[in-house]
């Protein structure tokens, strides 16, 4: 059996290091590099996808011994969980490739970086093992701080500064989780697998843990009050490396709410539920609104963010409050597709904006106006990716969302008063459509040209996506149910 | 394929085509239409002959996607497409001119199917898709005219107006989902109790934000933004119904608290707009004001427990307003303007149009033998036997007369003398059949009742007593509006009329502004975490800076330790010059490298 899984995570990283044993290699090379890596990557995960995964565990599992000792071992595999979060991270990074190809400013560079960034982000979610979870989890922040510190905007220090003093500060609590689930452990094992299958740690052990993943993962999400890192982070960040810290990284954060914080210590996380909703709720409202306060639709697009992680952090809340199977699998069902959803069309959003931002110079949207009649095809995609974000039907978020909601008022009824953020949401995105877009254009943008091939070629997989997961989300969330209905923690 | 993808898919696949060829758009259009009207001619007679087609369709996991054409949802589509199929031929004439008459039609049949798939939905996620896809379809129709100043504005706030009251239905759809244990919406209607009064108020303010009821009316006016043929749709078949036709389809769930709200804000509705109706200054304005209050007596129909006589009025009022917007549009067309002053005398100078429109405002205030006369008679005589017949009854006999002032007085203004001769247009052909089509069904729609009761299985209340206040109600309003100025009949209430009767400055003082204020604080808060942690940030690097000279060992100097690597890397960021970032990135590598193998060697010194 070719170890397909490993290829998929080391491919990236050694076409990197290819790149960087190449003397005084041309862009050019170095995107066909970063491009054709990407793509292979991107097939590699498509054979993952076509293995498929089983009910109750992990699927095409790899395991190599590493340090015995501590049981500590090289083990990568996956499940309903992890496999869309593998696909959406190998799919973006292509885009993020295809988009940067334009840019001469320190190719090479910048796409080892990126290989890095991508070997540590599809290894984040493969890792079966803690240690390899934190080698991961530990790189794509040094990736993605340089990435901000060296291709950002103007005040791009202290943004990478911001970034790097919360999330430094973030992850130590999880490596004192994780020590403390491998010191309790019996045998001493690292093997996530083990931990999942009879929490290690119980009473006031596993309260302590929960409390420290929780703020770790808390600040990846990232959930009110410590989000103001995002923003700060977005708004000086290059195109690609927003797209990809919103499309993939903030995932990191949920992605480890399920896999850790639930499966590990579930009696302590319903203990502790109610004040995770009560977070994942004032989370939501509260980035809707400040979203609604912004004239730089960039920081907008960013805060929306807040918003939508928070009806993750919610369904995972509410998935560990449940009594009823039936509710839970349907609260993780919306909660992993809204993870995906979002990758999907925030990471359009943000290639939009930028793709704004590169003809008008500017993102403060009260200096634009009129743009529908000089770009129509930016606008009409940018319309039709607002719409996604403010969950219309027939489009990615709204399954994620009805399901997410469907189980909050019938397991939390208290909370569902976060549906209020849904008009908020969308009377910000009409706000920024009409704006930007809408009335008649001042001269100064007459010229402005639409969209090239290459951008066309980079929305259109988003697109498509975002419609089919909209109209007939059955093929993916039928990947995703095979893991959720089984479940039981 | 089944009769029912037919209807909803051959709208859809006609605007794409729209979109493609971009040519014959209006033609390619009504044949979309045309073949969706026979698929569901083909449905109502698989619903009379007692074969309803049905089809299931993949959705979320245990929550399958059901679409079912039985007799009332048939009845309810042929409906809209029958009113469709003549707007558009209607549109090909008055559309003719327009450069982007592509985006046009494909947005209109996008309206269409997802109002098809609306009326056929069985159960709670497809009626909330085509819920909302119709809100989003209106925004894009009455933004169409985007450059224009306040069309912008119009559209987006007839958007979120509808989607704040559709938070109703998402919470109602939520709590009947959890209660029946499945998503299908005849499960729903076995609902009883409590939770079916909570339920059905949920829906009620859903239904409210959709068809324009008393407090969230104001965006139905200003939805005047988009062209003609948009407002006939959207204020008969369309988007205002979908209110009207929830209520009428969860009717047997909803208990006696939940109907006396239901008729109480129709009642309040249909009084309130009507004086709307009568103050205003503009054709337009006028017969948008009169749809609330139209659909009020819908309502107020529910409310008396006669839902049947709520759908025949339904249907009846879908041809009639079509027709209204229909002849308006032609003197639109005509005068350039719908004011009052301005398209005065516009009826006397196109004789057959106006003899159209004047059919559909005879209809609507309820002359017999038009169709209009039967659902409103119906209506007060279930108000004249329901328990709340001492309110209801008042209120529906003052909606009717408001219909006939306003009516008249729109018919008067039109036959003031003229010297303005009307345009000679060929288009004016299509426009001419598309009104002709609506009109004959405002003339003729009351024959067929009975039918529809018996398929339907209900009776309606038949009363003397009710005919005879009805007419009488409708004769003193044509008479009151067509002798006396709207100004001396509303009296002191006329400026406020005018104004929409807002309350303390309306929505907009009392939500949107709220809104913003919100927005602002939450940004400040915003502003002061952000502050509050890069001081914490400064503060813990100025304490790395004074510890690096004390004592370094133990755990402290561990600590701190990783404060100064921290340091070093701020610093190192500050200086980062393009030419360094290789040199750091290989600094990273190198460490990133060296730490992978240490990590790696470590079993073997185990």
């Amino acid at each position: 059996m070719i170890p397909v899984i490993s290829l998929a995570v080391f491919l990236p990283l050694a076409a990197g290091l290819l790149l960087m044993a190449l003397p005084k290699s041309s862009s050019r090379l170095a995107h066909g590099v970063g491009i054709g890596a990407s793509a292979l990557t991107f097939l590699l995960t498509l054979v993952i996808w076509a293995r498929g995964v089983v009910p109750g565990g992990f699927a095409q599992v790899e395991e190599v011994s590493w340090i015995e000792a501590v049981g500590a071992a090289y083990r990568v595999g996956v499940d309903g969980l992890s496999l869309p979060l593998v696909l959406l991270t190998s799919l973006l990074f292509l885009l993020g490739f295809i988009y940067q190809a334009k840019s001469a400013d320190r190719a090479r560079s910048f796409t080892i970086l990126m290989l890095m960034l991508e070997t540590a982000s599809i290894g984040t979610f493969v890792a079966l093992d803690a240690l390899l979870f934190y080698v991961f989890f530990e790189v794509s922040l040094v990736s993605m701080y340089f990435m901000i510190a060296g291709w950002g905007g103007a005040e791009r220090q202290r943004a990478a500064l911001m970034f790097f003093i919360y999330t430094l500060l973030g992850s130590l609590p999880l490596l004192l989780a994780i020590l403390g689930l491998f010191l309790a452990s019996d045998p001493y094992t690292f093997d996530m697998r083990l931990w999942i299958e009879a929490p290690p740690l119980v009473g006031i052990g596993a309260m302590l843990a929960l409390i420290a993943m929780l703020f770790t993962f808390a600040v990846k999400i990232p959930a009110f009050p410590v989000h103001t890192w995002l923003p700060a982070a977005h708004v000086q960040a290059p195109t690609v490396g927003s797209v990809i810290l919103a499309g993939v990284m903030l995932k990191f954060g949920t992605y480890g709410l399920v896999r850790f914080a639930l499966q590990m210590t579930p009696d302590a996380f319903r203990q502790i539920g109610v004040v995770v909703l009560a977070v994942g709720v004032v989370g939501a409202i509260y980035g809707a609104f400040v979203a609604l306060a912004q004239s730089d639709i960039k920081r907008m697009v960013a805060y929306t963010s807040v918003n939508h992680m928070g009806y993750v952090v919610i369904a995972v809340a509410i998935a560990a409050l449940a009594t009823d199977p039936g509710m839970r699998a349907i609260a993780l069902d919306g909660a992993i597709l809204q993870m995906i959803s979002h990758g999907l069309v925030t990471g359009a959003l943000f290639f939009l904006v930028g793709m704004l931002k590169d003809r008008a110079h500017t993102r403060e949207m009260d200096e634009m106006g009129g743009l529908l009649k000089v770009v129509p095809v930016l606008g009409w995609t940018y319309i039709l990716m607002a719409f996604a974000s403010l969950g219309l039907p027939g489009l990615a978020h709204f399954p994620a969302e009805f399901q997410i909601f469907l189980a909050t008022l019938n397991v939390s009824p208290w909370a569902v008063v976060s549906i209020l953020a849904i008009v908020v949401v969308a009377g910000l995105y009409l706000r920024s459509i009409s704006m930007v877009f809408l009335g008649e254009p001042d001269k100064k943008w007459l010229g402005m040209p639409d969209l090239d091939r290459r951008e066309v070629i980079v929305l259109v997989p988003l697109i498509v996506l975002t419609i089919l997961i909209g109209i007939a989300p059955s093929w993916l969330l039928d990947l995703i149910h095979i893991t959720t209905a089984s479940m039981g923690f | 394929m089944s009769a029912l993808g037919v209807v909803i898919l051959a709208p859809v696949l006609a605007a794409m085509l729209v979109l493609l060829l971009r040519q014959w758009a209006g033609v390619v259009a009504a044949g979309g239409a045309l073949i969706a009207l026979l698929a569901s001619m083909w449905l109502l007679y698989g619903a009379v002959s007692g074969a309803p087609a049905a089809l299931v369709l993949p959705g979320l996991p245990r929550m399958p996607l059901l679409l079912e054409a039985g007799s009332l949802t048939a009845i309810l589509s042929l409906m809209v497409a029958v009113v469709a199929f003549f707007v558009l031929i209607f549109a090909v004439g008055y559309m003719a001119h327009d450069r982007e008459k592509p985006r046009f039609f494909a947005t209109m049949l996008m309206f269409v199917a997802a109002m098809q798939l609306l009326v056929l939905s069985a159960d709670w996620i497809t009626l909330l898709a085509a819920w909302e896809l119709i809100g989003v379809s209106s925004y894009l129709l009455i933004g169409f005219w985007h450059g224009k100043p306040g069309v912008a504005g119009a559209a987006t706030r007839a958007f979120i107006y509808t989607r704040s009251a559709d938070l109703g239905l998402y919470i109602g759809a939520f709590l009947l989902i959890g209660l029946a244990g499945t998503s299908e919406i005849s499960a729903s209607l076995a609902t009883t109790g409590t939770p079916a009064m909570v339920a059905g108020l949920l829906l009620l303010v859903a239904a409210m934000g959709k068809s324009a009821q008393v407090p969230l009316n104001d965006w139905l006016q200003r939805a005047m933004a988009g062209p003609t043929p948009v407002s006939a749709l959207l204020h008969s078949a369309t988007l205002v119904a979908a209110g009207a036709i929830l209520l009428i389809r969860i009717a047997p769930m909803l208990p006696a608290q939940t109907l006396v709200v239901v008729g109480l804000v129709g009642g309040v509705t249909t009084m309130v707009t009507g004086l709307i109706a009568l103050g205003e200054k503009d054709l337009k304005r006028l017969l948008a004001a009169s749809t609330s209050s139209q659909y009020g007596l819908m309502l107020l129909a529910i409310g008396a427990g006669a839902w049947v006589v709520a759908l025949l009025h339904l249907l009846a009022h879908a041809a009639i307003k079509s027709g209204l917007f229909l002849g308006a549009g032609v003197f639109q067309h005509a005068r350039g303007s719908t004011l009052m002053d301005d398209i005065a005398g516009a009826g006397r100078a196109q004789p057959r149009v106006f003899a159209g429109f004047t059919l559909a405002a005879l209809a609507l205030a309820g002359l017999p033998p038009l169709a209009g006369f039967f659902s409103k008679d119906a209506i007060i005589a279930a108000a004249l036997a329901s328990p709340g017949a001492a309110w209801l009854l008042p209120l529906g006999l003052a909606g009717t007369v408001l219909t006939g002032a306003y009516m008249a007085r729109a018919l008067m203004q039109l036959w003031q003398p003229t010297s303005i001769a009307a345009p000679d247009d060929e288009n004016l052909r299509w426009m001419g059949w598309g009104l002709a089509g609506v009109v004959a069904l405002a003339v003729g729609l009351g024959a067929a009742f009975p039918a529809l009761e018996a398929l339907l299985g209900e009776k309606m209340v038949v009363s003397t007593l009710a005919m005879m206040l009805g007419l009488g109600a409708a004769a003193i309003g044509l008479l009151l509006g067509w002798f006396v100025a709207p100004r001396v009949l509303l009296g002191p209430l006329y400026a406020w009329a005018q104004n929409g009767f807002a309350i303390a400055g309306g929505m907009d003082a009392l939500v949107l502004r709220p809104a913003m204020a919100m927005a602002r604080a939450c940004n400040r808060v915003e502003a002061g975490i952000y502050a509050g942690v890069l001081g914490f940030g400064r503060a813990m690097m100025h304490l790395g800076r004074g510890t690096r000279f004390t004592d370094e060992a133990g755990i402290d100097g561990t600590i701190f330790g990783f404060v100064r690597a921290t340091i070093r890397s701020g610093k190192r960021a500050r200086l980062l010059q393009s030419a360094m970032i290789h040199r750091s990135l290989a600094l990273t590598i190198t460490a990133t490298g060296i730490l992978a193998i240490g990590l790696f060697a470590a079993p073997l010194f185990y």
